[in-house]
Formats: C-alpha cells, sequence, structure tokens
C-alpha cells in the first residue's frame, strides 16, 4: 500500500479518473522521491547505531525492564523488534504512506506484546528513545518524514482500548 | 492491488531486508517518470470519450460486426462495448499510474475471457479495439509515455487471449 495505491483505489471506487487534486499530490510525491529514497537509506545504513544508542537511553529512563535484565535472549529480541521498526519506517519514508507500517507491524501489535507479557509502557519509552536517535541522525529538516510513523506506532499503544462499561446489576443494562 | 513501490516493499519485507541497491534504483526510475504518467492521466482522463470514439471508428466501425447480426448491433450490444472499452482505458491508466499491472488482473482480467465466451462476444475483435485504443492513446499522449501505457494494452489482450 502506497500513496499512489491509496489515489487509485479511490478513483476506482467512484468509477472516475483521478481528480486534479490527486494527481498534483501523485506530482509532488514522485518529485520528493529521490530526497526520501536518501531519508530511507540514511535508514538503513545506520539501523544498528539507532537501535545501540536508543537502547542504551531507553535502559536509562526504564531500567527494570525485560531487555534490561541481564537475559541476553531478551535483549536480542528487543533490539531486534527495534530493528524491524525502523525498517518499516522506511518502508513508509518510501511509499509515502503508513499502511506497511499498520499492515506489516502495527495491527495485532499491542495484543502480540501483552501476550508476550513485555510492559507496554516500556515499550512506548524505547519507541520514543528510537525516535528521538532518528531525529538527531538525519536533523530536523529530514526528520518530519519520519517522526510521524514513530509517532503512529506509539499512538496504537498509547491509546485507550475501547470503553469498558461496568454492569452495576441494574436492569438499564 | 500492488503498485511499483508496494511491489519491491512486500518482496523486501518478506526476506526482512531494507530495499536492496537494485530494488531503489528501479523507484528512482518510476519516480523520475512520475510527471510522465501524470500528464498522461491527465490527458486520457481530459479524452477518454473522444479516445473510445476513435478507437471503435478504427477498429469496428462499419465491419461485420456492426452489420445486423453482428455482436455491436443493436443500441444495447453497442453501449457495452464502448462501456467495456471505456473501462480498459481507465484501468490501464490507473496501471500506468502504479507502474504495476496487478490491477489489471484484480479488476478487470479475471474471469473476463469465460464471461465474454457465455456472452459470445468475439475474443479477436475485442483485442483488436484495444489494439486500437493503444494507438489512438499513444498518438494523444506521445511516443514514450505511449509505450509504457500501451505495455497495460497488451497486458489486457495477453489477459484475453
Amino acid at each position: 500500500m502506497s500513496l499512489v495505491t491509496e489515489v487509485i483505489q479511490n478513483a476506482d471506487e467512484e468509477l472516475r479518473y483521478p481528480t486534479p487534486g490527486e494527481i498534483r499530490k501523485f506530482q509532488s510525491f514522485c518529485s520528493t522521491g529521490e530526497r526520501r529514497i536518501r531519508i530511507a537509506q540514511t535508514l538503513a545504513d545506520n539501523e544498528k547505531q539507532l537501535v545501540e544508542r536508543g537502547s542504551l537511553k531507553f535502559w536509562k529512563r526504564c531500567p527494570n525492564t525485560p531487555s534490561n535484565s541481564g537475559n541476553l535472549r531478551k535483549t536480542a529480541s528487543c533490539q531486534r523488534d527495534q530493528g524491524w521498526y525502523i525498517r518499516l519506517v522506511a518502508y513508509c519514508v518510501l511509499s509515502g504512506s503508513e499502511k506497511p507500517l499498520a499492515d506489516i507491524g502495527t495491527i495485532g501489535m499491542k495484543e502480540m506484546y501483552i501476550s508476550l507479557g513485555i510492559p507496554l509502557a516500556n515499550w512506548v519509552e524505547a519507541v520514543k528513545c528510537l525516535k528521538e536517535e532518528a531525529i538527531a541522525l538525519l536533523g530536523e529538516e529530514d526528520a518530519v518524514e519520519v517522526a510521524p510513523y514513530f509517532d503512529h506506532i506509539i499512538q496504537v499503544l498509547a491509546y485507550p482500548g475501547a470503553p469498558y462499561f461496568m454492569n452495576n446489576g441494574t436492569l438499564e443494562y | 492491488m500492488q503498485d511499483a513501490i508496494t511491489a519491491l516493499i512486500n518482496s523486501s519485507d518478506v526476506q526482512g531486508r531494507y530495499l536492496d541497491n537494485a530494488g531503489l534504483e528501479r523507484l528512482r526510475s518510476y519516480f523520475q517518470s512520475g510527471e510522465m504518467r501524470a500528464k498522461s492521466a491527465i490527458a486520457i482522463s481530459a479524452n477518454a470519450s473522444s479516445l473510445v470514439t476513435q478507437a471503435v471508428a478504427k477498429s469496428l466501425m462499419y465491419t461485420d460486426i456492426t452489420a445486423p447480426g453482428g455482436n455491436m448491433y443493436t443500441c444495447r450490444r453497442y453501449a457495452a462495448c464502448i462501456r467495456d472499452l471505456d473501462y480498459f482505458l481507465r484501468y490501464a491508466t490507473y496501471a500506468m499510474l502504479a507502474g504495476d499491472p496487478s490491477i489489471l488482473d484484480e479488476r478487470i482480467l479475471n474471469g473476463l475471457r469465460e464471461t465474454y465466451n457465455s456472452l459470445g462476444v468475439p475474443i479477436g475483435a475485442t483485442i483488436r479495439s484495444v489494439q486500437a485504443m493503444k494507438d489512438v492513446a499513444s498518438d494523444l499522449i506521445g511516443t514514450d509515455a505511449g509505450k509504457e501505457l500501451g505495455v497495460y494494452f497488451d497486458y489486457i489482450c495477453a489477459g484475453l487471449s
């Protein structure tokens, strides 16, 4: 899923050609392509460094967490996941859409981490650290292409779930 | 459906990798051809009905097919024919924007040959008219863009035959 697919699917739903506005969106998407390729490449080249620096920052803020428990397998899994999310953010930068991140990495993420026993609040903090490191690496100007996707991951976890109504036993419910 | 970008992302993701240099190079050339794709889509959408008319005039009009007993005889069948050509043109334009033919399979070609056969629509004449549309469209948008668009018209023909 990319910005191009979104435009086409919207048009197809209404059996029409893309509107001038949609075409303009497509044109500016293509004309910024070179810049987005460069940013994605920077992320790819610096994944290891981002994960290492992000982890150190994360452990400072959140010392009591599975990846810092001395269990090397847990540390490796956590850092592997961090690397994967950087990769998904790079996909999003290339495709101009948050859909790759959602399809591959955020739909069901909350449920998965809960079932694995990962403390969600800590994982949010870890993603925040990654985001800060990515901004530091890319500089303010390029970081605007990247930060919203990290925010997307954070929001998926930080939003409250469905409202929970308590049945107090009266018949109205 | 897929597009040039999604196709590359999906094939990298199943290996857990970033896009390799060859993939990035293909993305680069897709982005560089974006202006050409956008301009063609604008031109086609502004001239869609006249392109269909020209394609019909070039390939089907005044042949056996429009004579009494032919498959385009009766207004109802004629209308169905130009409606389908209109669809082919629109979906070929989508595919050209996407830089990937998968939308043609999904939205047009799956089951089309069987449908046409059961309705008695002649496949040969359909292919002839699609080829004619390729020619008139490429006259409109220019040779380079016409070549790219032609890929998707040929894809439709290959799926039909």
